[in-house]
């Protein structure tokens, strides 16, 4: 009896964030004294009825934010810039966006270790096409190509949510997301993904227009980026912004609240 | 029945902003139980004083009984003290009615919204059980997490612990501050199943209570 009430007052493993179950079939009363409490107490620190948190999703292991906006003739990427293991923070510096080629971007969110195995094999993949094909892929190509890639693994995902914005044929604007096994979703105005995307989405509802030139989208999207991730815990420490217009690339870093 | 339990949520989202001489309480219409509409048209705002009103969202059921509770008091105060409560005294007579069933808790997020003694705006904002806070705008419920970034960037507010304390209410007129409602509630309509159908505004000024309506997306 005491060994099993001593057992279930040791907090719960760790890795990911699963809850201690207790085990309350038999009553308190058939426990010594000093079991008794410890059983009371047990019960009240770990086992609430009302608040059971759910196990921490894998996708919230490290924290991100990335979003993407179209404007006229022209597109923004941003992300957040931290790296972290559940609520410590490990790098204020962290690329979460990565360019394919000079019109054409990919933002990952979610699991840091897949996102950068994602991305080394979407570069490879890339430097193939461009070897046979001797250009540079379309957006829309290379969409295809990361969610084929994802949806390889179907049953084993990358724990990543990509975003995916570049110029295609006469430069016009293309931005897309996808969940982790690769179901595309287009849109015209902008997406979001990461764990601050309940933010971003009301942000970027109510700041969004359509039609904007590069320094007003500039100026949205980083406004956008950082009033999110300052209610979002797991990601912030300042943003990276890259404005794509047809003739130049414009990389920014943006300093944010360090908390 | 094996699963049984006595709380559910029903949606809904509750905004309010303070300003020098004015406070707007706003929530949706909307009654939501799992992914079923129970009603388009049910009021979250409930005045409880002259100069009070509370928003709330969680379970209306929940709601309604704290209300009630309220309400009780508050014709006790009355007859009392011959006068209609203050907004402050009732946020805090809210925060101990809301502990005082801290082991089986009101399922209820509230904004209570009124004019202080001033007649300045004020806004308190709380949890489940009675946590509260003065600020200057205060969003709860189902699209807190939609709008509460959009707030922050259009009304900033002064830290909380500077020295000496700066005042909390927002620096926008009358009219600015309702249209900034309005996008908000239209804003987080688009992506939050649970806020829709139609946006009821309660105005307090030195004129008394104003209400306005404004129809929002029935998806």
């Amino acid at each position: 009896m005491l060994d099993r009430a001593a057992r279930s007052t040791k907090p719960g493993p760790v890795t990911f964030g699963i809850l201690l179950k207790l085990d309350l079939e038999s009553p308190p009363s058939q426990h010594s004294p000093k079991t008794a409490l410890r059983f009371a107490y047990s019960s009240l620190s770990s086992s609430s009825k009302f608040q059971q948190s759910p196990p921490m999703s894998i996708f919230e292991y490290n924290g991100s934010a990335v979003i993407a906006m179209v404007g006229k003739n022209c597109f923004a990427i941003a992300s957040d810039r931290r790296l972290g293991v559940q609520l410590q923070t490990i790098a204020t510096d962290f690329q979460k966006i990565y360019r394919v080629h000079d019109k054409l971007f990919i933002g990952l969110s979610g699991l840091a270790t897949d996102a950068q195995t994602l991305y080394q094999r979407l570069v490879f993949r890339h430097k193939l096409y461009e070897l046979r094909e001797e250009r540079n892929m379309k957006p829309e190509t290379f969409a295809s190509l990361v969610s084929a890639l994802l949806y390889e693994k179907r049953f084993g995902p990358y724990f990543c949510q990509p975003v995916i914005a570049g110029l295609g044929d006469e430069n016009k604007p293309f931005i897309c997301t996808m969940d982790s096994i690769g179901a595309k979703e287009l849109a015209k105005d902008f997406v979001v993904s990461g764990t601050a995307s309940e933010s971003l989405y009301g942000a970027c509802e109510a700041m969004f227009k359509p039609d904007m030139e590069p320094e007003e989208l500039f100026e949205t999207i980083s406004q956008a980026l950082l009033s999110s991730v300052d209610r979002d815990c797991l990601s912030g420490w300042g943003g990276h912004v890259y404005v794509v217009t047809p003739t130049e690339v414009t990389e920014r870093i943006l300093k944010g609240r360090m908390d | 029945m094996a699963n049984w339990s006595p709380y559910d949520n029903n949606g809904g989202t509750c905004v309010a902003i303070a300003g020098a001489n004015y406070c707007v309480i706003a929530a949706d219409t909307r009654m939501s139980t799992g992914y079923s509409i129970l009603t388009r048209d049910y009021s979250k705002i409930c005045k409880l004083a002259d100069k009070s009103v509370m928003a709330s969202s969680g379970f209306q059921a929940d709601v309604r009984a704290l209300q009630k509770v309220l309400a009780a008091r508050h014709s006790i105060y009355q007859h009392q003290h011959n006068k209609q409560m203050s907004c402050p005294a009732m946020a805090q007579l809210l925060s101990n009615t809301l502990y005082y069933k801290r082991f089986f808790p009101y399922y209820a997020f509230n904004v209570l919204g009124g004019l202080d003694n001033e007649g300045k705006g004020c806004v308190f904002t709380y949890d489940a059980v009675g946590s509260y806070e003065r600020v200057g705008y205060s969003v709860q419920g189902s699209g807190s997490t939609l709008i509460m970034p959009f707030l922050d960037n259009q009304l900033k507010s002064p830290s909380p612990l500077l020295l000496p304390a700066k005042d909390a209410v927002t620096p926008l007129s009358e009219p600015e501050a309702i249209d900034l409602v309005k996008t908000c509630f239209a804003s987080a309509t688009e992506r939050d199943i649970y806020t829709g159908d139609k946006l009821e505004i309660m105005v307090l000024n030195v004129d008394g209570i104003r209400c306005e309506y404004m129809e929002l997306r029935k998806d």
